[in-house]
């Protein structure tokens, strides 16, 4: 759970009344209070540390200073975190089919293959669809609700915008983004971990 | 609460599979092809899956040829489990 508590422009104690009750909302997370003045950070500051919590304070401007309390075990909350749906992965597509030999085959092992990622969490974070592969995300695609699925859990859905093009299909693209090789490359390049079908 | 069900239709058979797909498309019955799920076989065989509205559609068709099944399951999939039960097909 993350909170923020805007609290610019009240006098004391309200920042520091919004901000215990903000914690008081929350079993584990992180509360941003903004408030505008010094003394306001220093008794919301007071009010984490009395309540057991771990805080840390940030001057951003004269009239902007941040405090960041963290109540309950951090671990927890990273464990809570959205981001644990997503893998740091990227999975390039350079067909339609998945393996080499029969196309028939090589066709149902590709819808079968993007059902079962549908299936188990946690999620690669990028799909990159290239050459054939854009058949797979664009009109007559039989996945396009399994990768619309995916794309809903926040994975990163790319295809190649030449290969779009070179097929003419670039006006039937049903899910994801379009791309370009510098984004594929980077993608490639940054992630912890990168499969090619 | 997300809870889930639908039917798989497991084959003893890929090209048995593949030839149910065919005819379920061409009566344009919503099914999806997928690989059998671990809870059925650990083999890596096809399945035929679908909602519970089109069972009588699926039998339907299936019957008018032979395939080789080895089974019809239900799936009640929640947030965190998966219960499977074969049924009378």
């Amino acid at each position: 759970m993350k909170k923020e508590v805007d609290a610019r422009g009240f006098a004391c104690p309200k920042p520091v009344i919004m901000t215990k009750k903000a914690l008081d909302e929350i079993e584990t997370g992180v509360i941003t209070t903004i408030v505008d003045n010094e003394v306001a950070m220093k008794n919301v500051s007071k009010l984490a540390k009395s309540s057991n919590c771990e805080y840390d304070t940030e001057k951003v401007s004269e009239d902007e200073f941040r405090i960041y309390i963290t109540k309950g075990d951090a671990k927890e909350i990273e464990d809570n975190d959205d981001n644990n749906k997503l893998k740091d992965m990227t999975i390039v597509f350079g067909s339609d089919k998945l393996g080499k030999g029969s196309d028939e085959l090589g066709k149902i092992l590709m819808k079968g293959y993007i059902y079962t990622l549908t299936e188990a969490e946690p999620y690669p974070s990028k799909l990159l669809f290239l050459n054939s592969g854009v058949k797979l995300t664009t009109e007559g695609s039989e996945v396009i609700d399994d990768l619309k699925k995916l794309e809903n859990s926040g994975v990163e859905i790319l295809s190649c915008g030449t290969c779009l093009d070179f097929y003419n299909i670039k006006d039937k693209l049903k899910v994801g983004e379009v791309t370009n090789m510098y984004t594929i490359v980077e993608n490639m390049k940054n992630a912890e971990n990168t499969i090619v079908l | 609460m997300n809870k889930e069900i639908y039917y798989v239709i497991a084959f003893d058979s890929t090209h048995h599979a593949i030839k149910a797909e065919k005819k379920l498309k061409e009566r344009k019955v919503d099914i999806k092809t997928i690989p059998t799920p671990r809870e059925i076989t650990a083999s890596c065989g096809l399945s035929i899956r679908f909602s519970g509205n089109f069972l009588d559609n699926v039998k339907d068709v299936l019957s008018s040829d032979t395939f080789n099944i080895k089974g019809l399951y239900r799936f009640l999939k929640t947030k965190d489990k998966k219960i499977v039960e074969k049924v009378k097909l």
